[in-house]
């Protein structure tokens, strides 16, 4: 036989109810908020403005020109800031500069002074010790030629004694009296060159002393100038990268105030031609009676052409909708809607823009 | 305005009364298809269970041998309690008494008994269904009504009154009706679907309770001697 367990419990079908009301009310939550979502159509008419063009374009370049000025003023921040630095940084740079070649200058002098000391010192010893050579030379000269002198009169009195051997009493005195004059006359001589020798010493030593500082003079003399040069180019090139920065600056400024003003004064235009925009929409969609029997996606343009002081000059059909009494119901709208004396509250600037533009006239989904 | 008008919020801002409408709406509305779904098994199983015992019945088997299979009788249902309720007495009678007539009295009077409890088993409930079809309408339409009252009542302190300020009272007025509704419509349909299914299986039972009957009768018109076969 069959099974026997035939009771059905509730569990299962409580567990499936309660499931059942769960997920309807969860699906009503989600679902409800999407559909209130979707916007109501209020408006009865939708006439829209074709050549809005001019004015959302404005718009959009403003916004346009407000960011690119917005991006530009950022970068020339940087620019400047990246300047300043880059300035800064030079100046430092230049300040260190100057201070290390000032360093360098002053350890320069004190070296120069120091080898100059030096030199001078050396030269003079220089000087002391050639003098001393020259006059110990001079000396030796002298002595050996003193010697060969003698040795000459050693010689000569040799000869002269043998001379004398020969000719005795020939010229004995004569010969004395000779050989002493020549040794008289040798002897001056000698003692001539030496002064000689000593006073040219004295002077060379003089010119060489002089030349050196004349030198060292020279040098030092061409050192300072090189310094002051470096020390006046460097001011002048901080001075120059200060006017460059300065007139960076200026330059920026002058780029951040115009674009700004060019910003805020697109936005007031096209904020004050929204608004005559919407005005003048609002005035043509209650003057608009639309005919009966026109179908869903009739639309039509108007072209309508304002005075300057906001009156009716023309309303002319630009496209047609292919239904002569709905194309007939928008001119008579935009008749007996005109004149839009709001035209003369827009800047100047755009008047001339809205003193011509286009009208969509579309019927909205009444039934 | 849109999160004003959501359903969980327009619930839980509606006024008590209104509130306890829904309440009760929801409970009899979970209430109901519980015993959609009970019914629902309960109906299915009581089909199969008849079309297997129909199978059994008709195969030749030995009445004897089906009575001894099937068990007691708390545990059966349908064709087969009734088989097993006329098939007892039928014993029972058969040793007490000679006349055919009263066996086959006894027989029948004790199947009836038999189905009438088939009956109250398979349409159990079903009374309960139909009370929520009925009555769950006008207990929603009580909430609205009571909640445009009230939004009434409140419109007559206002200064102006426009269509916002109505709206969510009315709003959350009808939610009441529609929560009738939502309780009503399964509960009519499953109803009408439900009591179908268990008249039509009813019938099959008193069919086979008649097929039963004329099967006991044409033994004792057969049988010279009375004895169980």
């Amino acid at each position: 036989m069959a099974r026997h367990d035939r009771r059905v419990g509730y569990g299962l079908p409580v567990v499936l109810a309660v499931a059942l009301h769960l997920a309807i009310l969860v699906a009503s939550v989600i679902r409800f908020p999407e559909r209130e979502i979707e916007p109501p159509s209020t408006s009865i008419v939708q006439a829209t403005l074709v050549s809005t063009e001019t004015t959302t374009d404005r718009a959009q370049r403003a916004e346009e020109a407000r960011t690119r000025a917005a991006a530009r003023q950022d970068e020339e921040e940087a620019a400047a800031r990246a300047a300043e630095e880059d300035a800064r940084q030079a100046d430092a740079e230049a300040n260190e500069a100057v201070e290390e070649a000032a360093r360098q200058a002053a350890t320069e002098a004190e070296r120069q002074r120091q080898a100059e000391a030096e030199a001078r010192e050396a030269a003079r010893r220089a000087a002391e010790e050639e003098a001393a050579r020259r006059a110990e030379q001079a000396e030796q000269q002298a002595r050996e030629r003193e010697e060969q002198a003698e040795r000459r009169r050693q010689e000569e009195a040799e000869r002269q004694r043998q001379a004398e051997a020969e000719a005795e009493r020939q010229a004995e005195a004569e010969a004395e009296r000779q050989a002493e004059a020549e040794a008289e006359r040798q002897r001056q001589a000698e003692a001539e060159r030496q002064r000689q020798a000593e006073a040219e010493a004295e002077s060379q030593r003089q010119a060489e002393a002089e030349a050196e500082r004349q030198r060292q003079a020279e040098a030092e003399a061409e050192r300072q100038r090189q310094a002051e040069a470096e020390a006046e180019r460097q001011r002048q090139a901080e001075e120059q990268a200060r006017r460059e920065r300065e007139r960076q600056e200026a330059e920026m400024q002058r780029l951040i105030q115009e674009s700004e003003e060019r910003a805020a004064n697109a936005r007031q235009a096209s904020e004050a031609a929204n608004s005559f925009i919407n005005l003048v929409r609002r005035a043509v969609e209650q003057a608009w009676v639309i005919p009966p029997n026109v179908p869903d996606g009739a639309t039509a343009d108007i072209l309508v052409r304002l005075g300057p002081s906001g009156e009716l000059f023309a309303a002319t059909i630009e496209q047609s909708s292919g239904y002569s009494a709905f194309d007939r119901s928008a001119i008579q709208a935009v008749e007996a809607a005109a004149p839009f004396a709001e035209l003369r509250q827009l800047p100047a600037s755009v008047q001339r823009d809205y003193r011509q533009f286009n009208l969509r006239f579309r019927p909205g989904d009444i039934r | 305005m849109n999160d004003s008008m959501s359903i969980p919020h327009l619930i839980i801002n509606a006024s008590g009364v209104v509130q306890i409408v829904m309440l009760i709406l929801m409970i009899g509305s979970i209430l109901s298809w519980v015993v959609i779904f009970q019914r629902t098994f309960v109906l299915r199983r009581a089909r199969k269970a008849h079309r297997a015992f129909e199978d059994r019945f008709w195969s030749g088997v030995d009445l004897n041998d089906l009575y001894r299979e099937t068990p007691a009788e708390q545990d059966t249902q349908g064709a087969e309690h009734v088989f097993r309720a006329g098939f007892r007495e039928f014993n029972r009678l058969l040793a007490k008494t000679r006349s055919p007539q009263a066996i086959l009295e006894g027989v029948q009077r004790s199947m009836r008994v038999a189905w009438s409890r088939e009956e109250d088993r398979l349409s159990l409930h079903l009374v309960f269904l139909a009370t929520v079809a009925s009555a769950s309408p006008y207990i929603g339409l009580f909430g609205t009504v009571w909640g445009i009252m009230g939004s009434f009542q409140s419109l007559s302190m206002a200064q102006q009154a426009t269509l916002s300020t109505v709206a969510p009272w009315i709003a959350e007025a009808l939610i009441a009706t529609a929560m009738g509704l939502f309780a009503a419509i399964p509960a009519v349909i499953f109803y009408n679907r439900l009591s179908a299914e268990s008249s039509r299986l009813l019938g099959k039972y008193e069919d086979f309770a008649e097929e039963f009957h004329s099967i006991l009768h044409r033994n004792l018109q057969g049988r010279s001697d009375p004895g169980a076969d």
